[in-house]
């Protein structure tokens, strides 16, 4: 039966939009998914991760907004252009497999501009915590999608765990690592606060896989 | 239902080629090898399960339209040779025209129902008595529409999804085009009322039971359903005009071609003009309109910004001014 192909098999081939014959690069991130189950999940990651790192963008901004002029900023400034690098590659990503990007992109937009300024306006200690904080969600985000990628199939998916994941990662645990150093802990509440961040980055991620 | 008939069918088949067998192939000085005689009954029963004619009950006759088919095919001799190398002891196996699949699934048996049925549409319009005749067309009892479960409904999704296959085809195929070269790409306006054109022609046969079809599709059972089927419809078409937006802009643009689409359709509909002029007039101008649009949010933007700055600048002017600007 695998070497007949019927009208309707051909149907359903079409139905499935991989990046077969459309993306003009030899090669893709993504491996052209199997069904639509796999079809799904890949979507999910590929929609919250780009939603994590347009927020993260927005975060940042709102950072820079307020201790731009300040002796933090060109190192908040190099923090930033490694997230935007990130954000562009995850957009090129989603347009070449056709993923729709999370309807709360506006949310995000406001949301983590307010957080970045906010925290931000505690002085820098406030900036380094809210940064050691939402690497922190994001690098344990990151690192469940490698288990998860890992558990189903690690060679199918080697390209995206190397690309997006991997090294993204280890971006995001180096961002972590420069707040802490830079007296993140200092700031009278640290815990408190970290702990209000990282939930809300959960909540966050988990809204942007469904919505 | 479709098990008892296909082992009618085998029946007759087995029955065909026993007599086939059983004709000594002594008597027959043309024929060369058992092979050979089988590869003959092989093209006899597929002649015969296309027209369904009753089998031969003697075995004269048998072997009169042995010697026939074999004389037919001395002519070209060098094809039957190769086709006999290619597939030797299973064309016998072959059920009604399906390229060498063992069976068919009860999908495939669906699909072939209801495409069959569409021919009935323009009578019996889009319900169970259309599903009824095509199923009678396929040699089936009437009784197979059982299978349905959401009856007419079914057969209305059926046909919007072939309709959005056929045009994601043409699609991929204009899209093959450009990227050969062999054809310019089009501004997206064009693109995409010739795509949304494209895609309402294909109703035009069954434009008199459409508002029908249309209310089905309205039904809450099947509103999930249509609602799948319409925002693929739509993404495709942006996809292939070249939209690679990965902000609101994606909701916005979907949103407005769903938009064209659906009010295009209404028009259609009740459209009374030679070859439907007044819809695709209709279309050229709400495409124009949601082109404007995006045109004037740009300049709206641009102006936003271009007044801000100019706020700015005036609210500087005016501290120094005042001397608020001055560092004491």
């Amino acid at each position: 039966m695998s070497n007949c192909i019927g009208p309707v098999m051909i149907r359903q081939c079409l139905k499935c939009r991989g990046p077969l014959q459309l993306s003009s690069r030899a090669y893709s991130v993504l491996p052209p998914p199997r069904d639509s189950e796999e079809k799904e999940m890949l979507d999910r990651m590929l929609r919250v991760d780009h939603a994590g790192e347009y927020g993260a963008n927005r975060i940042y901004a709102g950072q820079m907004a307020v201790l731009g002029r300040s002796r933090t900023g060109p190192l908040i400034q190099e923090m930033w252009d490694q997230e935007k690098k990130h954000l562009e590659k995850f957009n090129e990503i989603l347009a070449e497999n056709r993923v729709r990007p999370t309807a709360l992109l506006p949310l995000w937009n406001i949301a983590g501009f307010v957080l970045g300024a906010s925290s931000a306006l505690l002085g820098k200690e406030g900036a380094m915590a809210c940064t050691v904080a939402v690497e922190e969600s994001i690098s344990e985000h990151y690192n469940s999608q490698i288990r998860a990628l890992m558990e189903k199939d690690p060679e199918r998916y080697t390209e995206l765990l190397q690309v997006s994941n991997k090294e993204f990662r280890d971006d995001e645990m180096e961002h972590h690592d420069t707040g802490l150093e830079h007296d993140a802990e200092s700031i009278p509440g640290y815990w408190l606060l970290k702990k209000r961040y990282t939930t809300g980055c959960k909540a966050a991620i988990y809204v942007s896989q469904r919505v | 239902m479709a098990a008892l008939l296909r082992g009618l069918r085998a029946g007759r088949t087995l029955r065909g080629l026993c007599s086939v067998v059983s004709a000594p192939p002594a008597a027959n000085p043309q024929c060369s090898g058992l092979t050979r005689g089988i590869h003959c009954a092989a093209l006899r029963l597929q002649d015969e399960s296309k027209s369904d004619k009753p089998p031969p009950s003697s075995s004269s006759t048998t072997h009169h339209e042995h010697y026939q088919t074999h004389s037919a095919e001395q002519a070209s001799t060098s094809d039957p040779a190769a086709e006999e190398a290619s597939r030797p002891n299973t064309s016998y196996q072959d059920q009604s025209g399906e390229q060498g699949e063992e069976y068919e699934t009860e999908e495939q048996l669906q699909v072939r129902i209801l495409n069959a049925a569409l021919e009935f549409v323009p009578l019996h319009g889009w319900s169970m008595e259309a599903i009824a005749a095509g199923a009678e067309t396929l040699d089936l009892s009437s009784a197979s529409t059982g299978m349905f479960y959401n009856g007419a409904g079914d057969l209305v999704l059926h046909f919007v999804s072939h309709c959005n296959s056929q045009l994601t085809e043409i699609l991929a195929e204009q899209h093959k085009q450009v990227q050969l070269g062999q054809a310019e790409q089009k501004r997206t306006a064009d693109f995409l009322r010739d795509a949304v054109e494209t895609r309402l022609r294909m109703h035009i046969p069954y434009i008199e039971s459409w508002p029908q079809a249309m209310s089905i599709l309205l039904l809450p059972h099947n509103i999930p359903n249509s609602l799948k089927h319409l925002s693929t419809l739509v993404d495709d078409i942006w996809f292939y005009a070249g939209d690679r937006s990965t902000d609101m802009n994606w909701y916005t643009k979907r949103a407005a071609l769903t938009g064209i689409y659906n009010t295009t359709e209404l028009v259609m509909v009740q459209d009374s003009s030679t070859d439907f002029q007044d819809t695709w007039n209709f279309l050229d101008n709400r495409i124009q309109d949601v082109v404007n649009m995006a045109g004037t949010a740009k300049q709206v933007q641009s102006t936003g910004e271009a007044v801000v700055q100019g706020l700015m600048g005036a609210a500087f002017t005016l501290k120094n001014l005042t001397g608020l600007n001055q560092k004491r």
